[in-house]
């Protein structure tokens, strides 16, 4: 007589088979994601009805900041209307987003000096290449090249605290082509290399030709998606109107606005 | 972790291949994993962002005889603004209709020319406003639709609109059933042109809706008014800036309504 032996179930799950999955969904999100660019500041965008997707080659956008609350409730306006600017490029590697941030920063400080004779700007190769990889900028041109040189962790301090002296492009009211604000500088800037661009490629005849392309020409100039303004949406229209006006006067008057997506039952 | 696993079942038999079976724990494995997609699920957007298309009409000056001068019985002008408390926040406000809460959004609109006449024959009582009869200016909101009737500013839009709507519609029907084109893609593309057509056919009565957004008017304001053109597919708009007779006519508007 012997007692029934119990038989011991082993506990091992075999995880081949999830493990099989979560490595299918990781490459899936790894592929299919963009990542969230850093903003400056955090606007949340008016809804709208429009179904028109955001561009995500060719794109210059154009962030306006808010109010933000203050620890009693209020709002601090002195936040509010500043500027900064996002460069995306195109899909081609030759005209990268990079390369077009580099172009850019190069063309811009060219222009500012001629306008500004007494307090040129002038950036190293290394200032050159960290503005490259910057997400957003948004800074008075003079201080640029010594924000370029801190460390990646500082600039993003400098950033978070938003001294409303030291962030954001300076811009003004202005329509006159002549006098240009460091704001329409830049879109200056930007249209001069889309227009270099679409020709041979070199920026100011500076560097070895390159194939043409037109896209960012024709984003900026034709259809109007080659520029998005992203602004919160309780920004009164008197700080809002200022960057509307300036591209206006640049002849940049085809453009987007960004919204969010609301549904409208008609 | 990995485990090798001896069968050893039955005598040993000389010469009998050893058989092994091999676990390897999977667990650690599946754990990282599950964190780096919760990282990349946290850490990017799936939803893009929309945008809606606008274009300024350029700021040159044109000669007067390339103007298109907009008939007065065709336009219609909206100004915008937005109740703000004094610490800067917008209002809400509830609509007592349906009583969703709204943001305090107000549309001052007038059809045509504000008033008939000059400034001087509008101020009979002399008080440097324009009197309250004499003075065609209206308020209205944003207030979307409710069970398919159009509420506030909408429903002046559309009434004004209303031959384009009629025809838009009609093309509506005839697309959703699928009867424009063989194919889906077709089937949209003709539409697309034919709503095109039909709100760009200068034979039918249609509004230019001016929108003038006054300082204190929110982004959101703008946004909204810019949708109604959409909605109720107006084809002839444009966003101007605020004049003093603008201001002039809100605050005629407000002294009527006994607010100031």
């Amino acid at each position: 007589m012997g007692k029934p032996k119990v038989k011991r179930k082993s506990t091992l799950i075999d995880m081949t088979a999830m493990s099989d999955v979560t490595v299918l969904l990781l490459t899936f999100f790894m592929l299919t994601s963009t990542f969230l660019a850093k903003e400056p500041a955090t606007v949340i965008t008016p809804s709208s009805v429009s179904e028109v997707k955001v561009p995500d080659s060719n794109l210059v956008t154009i962030l306006v900041s808010g109010a933000q609350p203050k620890t009693d409730g209020s709002l601090d306006r002195t936040v509010e209307g500043k500027v900064f600017i996002g460069i995306t490029g195109d899909k081609d590697s030759t005209y990268s987003t990079e390369k077009v941030r580099k172009d850019l920063l190069i063309e811009a400080a060219k222009l500012y000096n001629e306008r500004h004779p007494e307090a040129k700007v002038d950036f190293t190769p290394s200032q050159v290449s960290a503005f490259s990889k910057l997400g957003m900028f948004g800074m008075p041109m003079k201080d640029l090249p010594a924000f370029l040189s801190l460390p990646t962790t500082e600039q993003d301090k400098i950033m978070k605290e938003f001294n409303p002296a030291k962030v954001g492009i300076p811009i003004n009211d202005n329509r006159d082509m002549t006098k240009l604000n460091e704001f329409q500088i830049w879109m200056d800037a930007m249209q001069r290399i889309a227009q270099d661009y679409k020709n041979n490629g070199s920026v100011d005849g500076r560097g070895d030709p390159l194939p043409p392309n037109d896209h960012f020409y024709k984003a900026l100039k034709q259809t109007g998606d080659g520029i998005a303004v992203k602004a919160d949406k309780d920004t009164p229209y008197s700080t809002i109107h200022y960057v509307l006006d300036n591209l206006q006067t640049l002849k940049l008057n085809k453009f987007s606005l960004m919204t969010a997506l609301k549904s409208e039952n008609d | 972790m990995a485990q090798i696993e001896q069968s050893d079942k039955g005598g040993k038999k000389k010469g009998a291949q050893k058989k092994m079976s091999i676990h390897v724990d999977f667990t650690p494995m599946v754990d990282m994993n599950m964190l780096l997609i919760t990282f990349f699920m946290l850490c990017t957007t799936m939803i893009k962002s929309q945008t809606l298309q606008i274009a300024l009409p350029s700021n040159e000056k044109l000669e007067q005889s390339q103007q298109n001068k907009t008939k007065q019985s065709e336009a219609v002008t909206l100004i915008l603004d937005t109740e703000r408390d004094a610490d800067g926040h917008v209002v809400m406000e509830t609509d007592p209709e349906t009583g969703n809460i709204y943001p305090k959004h107000i549309v001052y609109y007038y059809e045509g020319k504000p008033f008939e006449g000059t400034f001087k024959d509008n101020d009979v009582d002399g008080d440097s406003f324009i009197d309250a009869d004499k003075l065609k200016l209206k308020e209205q909101r944003f207030r979307g639709n409710t069970d398919g009737t159009t509420n506030g500013i909408r429903s002046i839009l559309h009434e004004r609109n209303k031959e384009v709507m009629a025809r838009i519609d009609d093309l509506k029907k005839e697309w959703k059933a699928g009867t424009l084109g063989s194919k889906k893609e077709e089937n949209d593309s003709i539409f697309k042109a034919r709503a095109r057509e039909i709100r760009n056919d200068s034979t039918l009565t249609r509004p230019v809706v001016i929108i003038k957004a006054g300082p204190d008017a929110s982004y959101e304001a703008v946004i909204s008014a810019l949708d109604e053109m959409q909605l109720n597919q107006i084809s002839r708009y444009q966003i101007d800036n605020i004049n003093a007779t603008d201001s002039l006519l809100i605050m005629s508007w407000l002294k009527a309504q006994g607010k100031i």
